[in-house]
């Protein structure tokens, strides 16, 4: 629903079954509050009341209980409710009755059972710090069961419509009585409707089809014989005419129905419009016509416009392009092979790709995003970025785990993928080789996980594969065998959760039976269902801390306890932490802050989504700007001969980095320079001390064999090749996010001498905001498609690609716009202040050995005036935008 | 190689999967959806037992709860449909085994809401299944998968209001009214509830404990309901909590629809999703 009345703020609420809310602002797509609540609503309608200056916003929700819930449209608390004494039950659907006679807001509502509820709201005021619940002014039944939609008429103030799935009535709304009676023919189901005049209702159904109806005299306050027929038997009453179909034009096969709404706007050039949705992404619209004239009743209402999302990607040029399409293209066919799967390792910098052949790529992330997002010789190379192809699975791979990563007791080289062939392979990622094949699923292998620190040895060196025949099994790596096969499984498997004190592996499927299987044995310990089996699952979220701190035992306990006493303090718990995985996802953030110098890659970070389960994966890229900048430093810092190094590097890095396609940066707010500096400080201290982790660094070999620049630079350090991959993360996240087209000069400068590439399109951004939620903006949010569904996207602006590529992101959301301004004012001031005192002399020595870059050749002549040229550019920057 | 011809009714073969799979959306899909609906209708049917034949108002039914002697609580409780409309309590006081009697006054009832939320549940499900009757035809998998998505989303939540005790704090129980339903009042250091615990009715009696103004005692109000830490002006400590339930037959029947019909829908999303690699790419 709506959550605001005024222009400025568009906001909107989305509420989800499982009883979150979330508030949006829907210019720059931030999560600006967001709750949950024990129950489900299914309608949410925004009401906004006035009482001399003052305005308040309300939501008024009603959903699977016997209330009408009042909930504050800032702050999503529930103020009060709206509550029947008689015959309390649930609340199909609802309407706002906003009254200019009597001065008096009502709320009219149909229950499930079909009885007809009014309460008044407009007393609220006066009550504003009361929290007792209003009661209804009157309950009648009005015999309609399964009502869809209630609405009155706003033109004559005195009717009611209200749709069943079978026949939709008009009521006095003044005593409620039946004034006339539709049924559906052929079988068709009313799904909602509304007055589209004060004489004509607007109906429409389940396939997408709406009626429009010229209602009898009788309905009409209008009319002499208003009223004529009430009291008679629902077969005499005088029907109405139907006077116009609207139709779709397409007969596209839609799995659900569609949605239609009806606007009656009182301003603009569109008054009545009549809007679909439908779950192939297809929006349309109908204007509806005061009159309607003879050619309308015949041939139905033609469609006044009609979009979908499919159409708007396909009219995108270039079209968005998938992480490693330059490699995935095929002779026979337009489009490129879909990756299915994908797992990023930070400490490789490395993107692993399973596709929908049955192939594995592995590729560097950053070099395969550069090729995707900028423009620069890269485009000219057949085969660049170097990569590695598995070949193995016989059909679509379906997941993919890098067990290392998530614990350093699995081998390093180890790389496991499961897919559609219900086969499981591990494979060695240096050397490519295929390890061993795992055949013990009955159905495509759905998910792989790895067990918890504390299980047994045995079961330490296993991974958990899921399959779609709800089956889960624990393969061991090292013993190259499944140990334990849980099947028997009635339904899908939800979740995997451990009890490794107890040697328990918990299986939570989605009809909420809970299973446990004792690992060792592979028994089933036991089977339940209810209270209990969410007790269990719980149980084992607790066990968790336990497994990382054996201190926090006796908390734990108690949390347990206090868990089983009742479900309101379940209820409770399971808010608590839907809240502190919302903060830990955030603060997951912070809290790498203090890890950074170990994890030295997580300046960036792959991710990769999936909006539907057919469609190929695209991903997402986070970068920490923090991080990144730490990195930066400390890599200065901890190399006496970075005076030899870093120029170079720092041009490259400043000059030719982007990506294309999907891509997000996520970045704290506070990447203020002054405090960042501070932290890198002691990071510095720190990192010189411990060197241990350059040594995984040495893995990377493999990408060198490749490149000729890191062969070069072989007899170096193992640190630099590290060097190259921070430099090459700042390089995509500088080019990405400068604002190419504000200034030739500055562009100019930046590409020719700072090494910088433009980007091919303009980048797609995302946000992080309140509780972890993020929002991602689609290719094209750019470019005007004169469509309603983008018209509130905020400054829509057709540019040409050449000039204001990037002017596109600095115009989308004021929130976007003061993380990039943020992150890359401090990214670009870390790069000058790492580059004045070492800026000259050293970029000679790699540059030949590097593949010719546009840039390279007069960057050596312009060592010195670059940072000026930085600072230039920062200052226009900011003017221009802050 | 068998001619489809040649095969028995009850053994069907196909030439090609696509084949089997049309078999399935046109035929096999219908059968099950029937099947769903019968059994659904029958839990529905459940929650509103009408006194004789198939109309007229609601059964009323008495249930005994604590019937050992060894209870210090007993309850009659008389259940029609989702409401108690009678409900007598004997309470035995530990401390000086005075016997307390109350009853819910004439013109109460109590709402179980738990009860209420499961048929309308079941009621919806009900209705998705006979939006698409035999004369509907599924034209791919992803329809059915959607429709069986929604009818066991329906099922599971009318389980789970079963099988999830709806126990209330003690605040809340002070606030929610039930307190003021009984004759004659009950005192201020006794609350009941009432609620469904799978195919028990279950009531529960608090005695409370006024704690003194100046106790040192520890209240957390975490530990709720056992303590309610403050209520009025004075602090109270739970002392007792007696519980007794009653099986109720009908919801016991309902309880097993539920589960057989949720894996029926199960079976399916199964035999739908083996296909899934036909239909992803083509409808048919």
């Amino acid at each position: 629903s709506k959550a605001c009345a005024s222009s400025e703020k568009q906001y909107i609420v989305s509420a989800s079954e499982s009883g979150e809310m979330c508030l949006w602002d829907v210019n720059d797509g931030r999560c600006i509050e967001f709750t949950k609540l024990a129950c489900t609503h299914t309608g949410i309608q925004f009401y906004q009341f006035t009482v001399g200056t003052q305005r308040e916003g309300r939501l008024l929700c009603h959903g699977h209980y016997p209330e009408i819930l009042v909930v504050d449209a800032t702050s999503l608390e529930v103020l009060y409710s709206l509550v029947s004494k008689i015959s309390p039950d649930w609340i199909s659907s609802m309407s706002i009755i906003r009254s200019h006679r009597t001065q008096e807001d009502t709320v009219v509502a149909v229950s499930v059972t079909g009885i007809l509820k009014v309460w008044i709201v407009t007393s609220e005021i006066s009550r504003m710090q009361d929290t007792e619940p209003i009661f209804e002014e009157e309950s009648k039944p009005i015999y309609c069961q399964n009502c869809q939609s209630i609405s009155f008429c706003a033109f004559t103030q005195r009717s009611l419509l209200v749709v069943c799935s079978k026949y939709w009535r008009v009521f006095d709304a003044g005593d409620y009585s039946l004034l006339c009676s539709v049924a559906s023919e052929n079988g068709q189901t009313w799904t909602g409707g509304d007055f589209v005049s004060a004489d004509k209702v607007i109906v429409w159904t389940e396939d997408g089809q709406s009626f429009v109806y010229k209602l009898p005299a009788s309905c009409l306050p209008a009319s002499d014989s208003f009223r004529s027929d009430v009291g008679k038997v629902i077969e005499n009453l005088n029907p109405p005419v139907l006077c116009c179909v609207v139709d779709r034009s397409d007969k596209q096969l839609l799995i659900c129905p569609p949605v239609t709404r009806f606007f009656y706007g009182r301003r603009g050039c569109f008054h009545k419009l009549l809007t679909q949705g439908d779950s192939s992404g297809r929006l349309c619209i109908w204007s509806v016509p005061d009159t309607l004239d003879q050619q309308d009743t015949n041939e139905g209402l033609k469609m006044t416009m009609s979009t979908t999302l499919q159409e708007a990607f396909c009219r995108l040029t270039p079209c968005p392009a998938g992480i490693i399409d330059q490699l995935s293209l095929i002779p026979t066919s337009h489009e490129p092979l879909k990756v299915t799967a994908s797992v990023y390792i930070p400490a490789h910098g490395r993107l692993v790709c399973g596709r929908e052949d049955g192939s594995i790529v592995i590729v560097p992330a950053t070099q395969t995003a550069i090729v995707q997002l900028l423009q620069g010789e890269h485009m000219l190379r057949r085969g660049w970025p170097p990569h590695r192809t598995l070949r193995g699975h016989r059909n679509k791979v379906t997941c993919l785990l890098y067990p290392h990563q998530i614990s350093s007791r699995y081998d390093q080289r180890y790389l496991v993928s499961g897919g559609v062939d219900f086969s499981v392979i591990i494979w060695d990622i240096f050397s490519g080789e295929m390890k061993h094949i795992f055949c013990v699923h009955g159905g495509e292998i759905t998910q792989l996980l790895v067990p918890p620190e504390n299980c047994s040895a045995r079961v330490q060196h296993c991974v958990c594969s899921v399959a779609s025949d709800h089956s889960v099994g624990l393969l061991s790596l090292r013993e190259k065998k499944c140990i334990m096969l849980a099947s028997r499984h009635l339904f899908p498997i939800q979740v995997i959760k451990w009890r490794p004190s107890d040697d328990y592996l918990v299986v939570g499927c989605s009809d909420g039976s809970v299973y446990v299987w004792q690992m060792d044995t592979g028994a089933l310990d036991r089977c339940v269902m209810g209270i209990t089996a969410v007790e269990i699952l719980n149980a084992c979220d607790e066990a968790v801390p336990a497994a990382v701190d054996s201190l926090s035992h006796p908390a734990v306990n108690l949390k347990q306890a206090m868990t089983r006493r009742s479900l309101a303090a379940l209820k409770n718990m399971a808010h608590q932490k839907l809240q502190t995985l919302a903060t830990n996802l955030l603060a997951s953030d912070s809290s790498d802050k203090g890890n950074l110098p170990k994890y030295s890659h997580n300046s960036l970070m792959v991710q990769a989504i999936k909006t539907n389960l057919t469609d190929p994966d695209i991903h997402v890229l986070f970068f920490d700007v923090e991080a990144l900048i730490i990195q930066l430093l400390t890599e200065e810092a901890s190399r006496p001969n970075t005076a030899l190094i870093s120029p170079e590097n720092l041009q490259k890095a400043s000059g030719s980095s982007d990506k294309g396609g999907s891509f997000l940066a996520g970045k704290r707010a506070a990447v203020l320079f002054q405090q960042v500096k501070e932290t890198i400080k002691e990071n510095i201290k720190e990192h010189l001390l411990d060197d241990d982790d350059e040594d995984e660094e040495a893995m990377r070999q493999r990408r060198e064999e490749s490149d000729p620049e890191y062969r070069s630079s072989k007899s170096k350090p193992l640190t630099l090749l590290e060097y190259n991959l921070t430099m090459d993360t700042a390089k995509l996240f500088m080019s990405c996010l400068h604002a190419w087209g504000l200034n030739e000069v500055l562009d100019e400068v930046c590409l020719d001498r700072l090494g910088m590439l433009k980007p091919h399109c303009s980048v797609s951004f995302g946000l992080l905001s309140r509780g972890g939620h993020m929002s991602l903006m689609l290719p094209g949010h750019d470019q005007a498609l004169g469509k309603p569904s983008y018209s509130a996207v905020e400054l829509i602006r057709k540019m040409s690609i050449t000039e204001g590529l990037g002017r596109g992101t600095y115009g989308v959301s004021r929130a976007v716009t003061t993380q990039h301004l943020l992150s890359i004012i401090s990214l670009a001031n870390t790069l000058m202040s790492m580059t004045n005192a070492t800026f000259i002399g050293d970029h000679m020595k790699k540059g030949p050995a590097r593949p010719p870059r546009p840039g390279t050749p007069e960057l050596c002549k312009v060592k010195t005036p670059a940072p000026v040229t930085r600072h230039a550019a920062q200052g226009q920057i900011k003017q221009g935008k802050i | 190689i068998i001619h489809p011809q040649v095969a028995s009714p009850h053994l069907q073969l196909f030439n090609s999967p696509e084949e089997e799979f049309k078999w399935l959306l046109q035929e096999e899909v219908h059968t099950v959806l029937r099947q769903l609906q019968d059994i659904l209708k029958e839990a529905s049917h459940r929650f509103t037992l009408p006194v004789s034949g198939s109309e007229g108002p609601i059964k009323q039914e008495n249930f005994i709860l604590g019937s050992s002697s060894a209870e210090q609580v007993k309850g009659v409780l008389t259940l029609q449909g989702d409401a108690l409309c009678q409900a007598d309590i004997n309470l035995k006081m530990p401390r000086n085994n005075q016997l307390l009697h109350f009853a819910f006054r004439e013109d109460k009832q109590w709402k179980l809401q738990q009860i209420q939320d499961a048929r309308n549940h079941v009621n919806q499900a009900v209705y998705l299944l006979t939006n698409r009757d035999t004369n509907y035809q599924f034209k791919t998998g992803s329809e059915v998968l959607k429709l069986m998505d929604a009818v066991m989303l329906q099922l599971t939540r009318a389980r789970n209001r079963l099988t999830t005790p709806a126990t209330l704090t003690l605040p809340e129980i002070a606030a929610s009214g039930l307190t003021k339903m009984f004759t004659p009042a009950l005192p201020a250091d006794i609350f009941v509830n009432f609620y469904i615990n799978l195919n028990k009715l279950c009531l529960t009696v608090y005695q409370l404990h006024v704690l003194q103004p100046s106790s040192t005692k520890v209240t957390t109000p975490t530990s709720t309901p056992s303590l309610l830490p403050e209520w009025g002006s004075q602090r109270y400590e739970v002392s007792h909590v007696h519980k007794v339930e009653c099986v109720v037959p009908w919801l016991n029947d309902a309880l097993v629809f539920f589960t057989v019909s949720l894996q029926l829908c199960q079976q399916l999303k199964d035999k739908i999703s083996v296909f899934s690699g036909y239909w992803n790419y083509r409808p048919y």
